[in-house]
């Protein structure tokens, strides 16, 4: 009547079991191939400004708005900077940003959940209302008005994100816990003399944690779509710095005569987001293989 | 006889009006004029169908449900428990009055370990870890738990359902409570290891000199279990009598009904099993 030791349940807490189980016989192959550009582009947001063929900043006039081919495989921009060095030393601000924004978000809102949750029922109420009254500003507008508010710049940015998301986080996450603390675990502790700090740091918060990674890791590709729109409208990382959605936005005034400038930014922002809306998909059906069967 | 542990006065439980699901006017009653008292030592089942309030009465002596409106008095030890703080409440929760309930698959946290688990009642009462964890190897032993120090690290996942019902037992008994909460402890296990379990709540009982409120719909289980059996309908007391005298003089409708309606392995398998309403409806309503 022992217990037997799963060992099969230990697959996924090593690295090489992780590996192994991602990229495994059992992932379907637009999983497989979604979870290897995140890594690659990953990779790249690291490695990125290290790896450019040309330098993303150096101004060459006589090279401007060159097709792509030759000598710049994505063309040249209007300073004659070559495009493609310019997306791998972008690839850093705007991704490692995004999941910046998205970790950030996370741990706001999962603190601000926790502690209505512990507080009397009716400060709990007043502050998921107050979430909802931030809910139903447009998220674009305030982090929008924030960045500007604040000036433009990188961490601006980040913080007027940060800002604008929290409350959708911890409205979910109050859900999150609601349910949880629900479990009968709960209550079996808690007619054993556990308080209710306790309660939740040990009992509700590691069990809630699984939902808050699924969503966090859905999050992220919204996150660089948004991101990538602010930098578009002028509040992102000021000009030499090039994050992906500026990119865009310099390339617009050729749109006719140059199409690369822009699009090829664009398409970068485009496979990014995909790949992590599919991770972000996959992940939710490693945690809840429930939701599988959905799609 | 002796002063008892736990005396229930007069009980009324009501659902006040705006927690009722699914509406309806008016606050609901689910437990009126309930009066119950328990000795130290002794082992009482509370039986009666679903809805009957049984639940609801052990929960309201450890003031778990704190949206329901309450009235009469709950003493333990002389001590009123109804309306008592949060900070009374978690002195007397583990420590005086332990509960288990029903579904021991759900009733351990998946990502914590047994021992971490057993010992948090000694923990959170400032035993120190290394001699907590020492203490609940013993009482995971006591319960006849194999290898139980090493199982310590294990978790809940790695236990059966058998097993995991006596880590349950482990964690509510270990601060030696005096009085037991049994809510159908054996209700989501097979017959064999039902019978385990209850075996081990007798043991313990007599030798921690434990009092045992014991809820149940079985009545096959109060019978080699309990002293004193408590029969709840509609959120009353209908019944209360020691157990053999429950058997063979039951004296209220309801409790004939609930014996007679147990199937007999002599009786004839062509004539169609009674319920509980026959038994009633033979005797007229008497509530």
């Amino acid at each position: 009547m022992t217990g037997i030791d799963l060992s099969t349940a230990a697959v996924g807490r090593t690295i090489g079991g992780g590996m192994r189980r991602v990229f495994g016989r059992r992932t379907p192959a637009v999983d497989r191939f979604a979870f290897a550009c995140v890594v690659l582009l990953l990779l790249l947001a690291v490695a990125g400004p290290f790896v450019t063929p040309f330098s993303p900043y150096e101004v060459d006039p006589a090279g401007a708005l060159l097709a792509p081919g030759g000598g710049h495989l994505l063309g040249t921009d209007d300073a004659g900077r070559d495009v493609f060095s310019r997306i791998l030393a972008g690839a850093g601000t705007t991704l490692l940003a995004a999941v910046g924004i998205v970790v950030l978000s996370m741990v706001v809102g999962v603190l601000v959940a926790s502690v209505a949750a512990l507080l009397p029922r009716w400060a709990d109420e007043a502050i998921m209302r107050v979430c909802d009254i931030f809910m139903s500003i447009p998220s674009l507008v305030l982090a929008l008005g924030l960045a500007a508010a604040i000036g433009p710049s990188l961490p601006s940015i980040i913080i007027a994100m940060v800002a604008a998301s929290w409350p959708g986080t911890a409205r979910l996450v109050r859900g999150i816990l609601r349910e949880t603390m629900g479990g009968s675990y709960v209550e079996a502790a808690q007619v054993l003399g556990v308080s209710r700090l306790r309660l939740m740091l040990r009992h509700v918060l590691p069990n809630s944690m699984d939902a808050v990674y699924v969503q966090a890791s859905m999050e992220i590709s919204g996150t660089i779509v948004m991101m990538s729109g602010l930098a578009f409208l002028g509040v992102g990382a000021p000009p030499p710095s090039p994050d992906w959605g500026s990119l865009v936005a310099q390339g617009q005034q050729f749109i006719t005569s140059a199409w690369w400038v822009a699009l090829f930014p664009g398409v970068a922002i485009t496979i990014s987001a995909i790949a992590f809306g599919l991770v972000g998909d996959a992940v939710r059906g490693f945690v809840d293989p429930a939701s599988r069967s959905t799609r | 006889m002796t002063e008892p542990v736990l005396s229930i006065q007069n009980l009324g439980v009501r659902v006040p009006e705006r927690a009722r699901l699914g509406g309806g006017a008016g606050d609901l009653t689910v437990v009126e004029g309930l009066t119950l008292e328990i000795c130290p030592g002794e082992r009482v089942a509370l039986v009666g169908e679903s809805g009957s309030g049984k639940s609801v009465t052990a929960r309201a002596i450890l003031q778990l449900n704190r949206s329901l409106v309450y009235d009469g008095s709950i003493r333990w030890e002389g001590e009123e428990l109804l309306g008592a703080g949060e900070r009374t409440m978690r002195r007397v929760r583990g420590s005086e009055i332990s509960m288990i309930f029903q579904d021991p698959m759900t009733a351990l946290n998946p990502v914590l370990t047994v021992g971490q688990q057993v010992a948090e009642p000694l923990i959170v009462r400032g035993v120190p870890r290394r001699e907590a964890l020492r203490r609940a190897a013993g009482m995971l032993d006591r319960l006849g738990v194999p290898k139980a120090k090493e199982r310590l690290k294990a978790y809940p996942g790695q236990f059966s359902g058998g097993m995991r019902q006596r880590v349950v037992m482990a964690a509510a008994l270990i601060a030696e409570p005096r009085l037991l909460i049994a809510d159908e402890p054996t209700t989501a296990l097979d017959v064999r290891v039902q019978e385990q379990v209850l075996d081990l709540i007798e043991s313990m009982s007599r030798e921690m000199s434990l009092s045992v409120l014991f809820i149940t719909h079985d009545l096959a289980i109060v019978a080699g279990l309990a002293h004193r059996v408590a029969v709840m309908y509609r959120g009353r007391l209908v019944e209360d009598s020691p157990v053999d005298e429950l058997f063979a003089h039951p004296r209220h409708a309801y409790t004939r009904g609930l014996i007679g309606s147990i199937p007999r392995l002599d009786a004839d398998p062509d004539t169609r099993l009674r319920t509980v309403e026959d038994f009633m409806a033979m005797e007229g309503p008497s509530v």
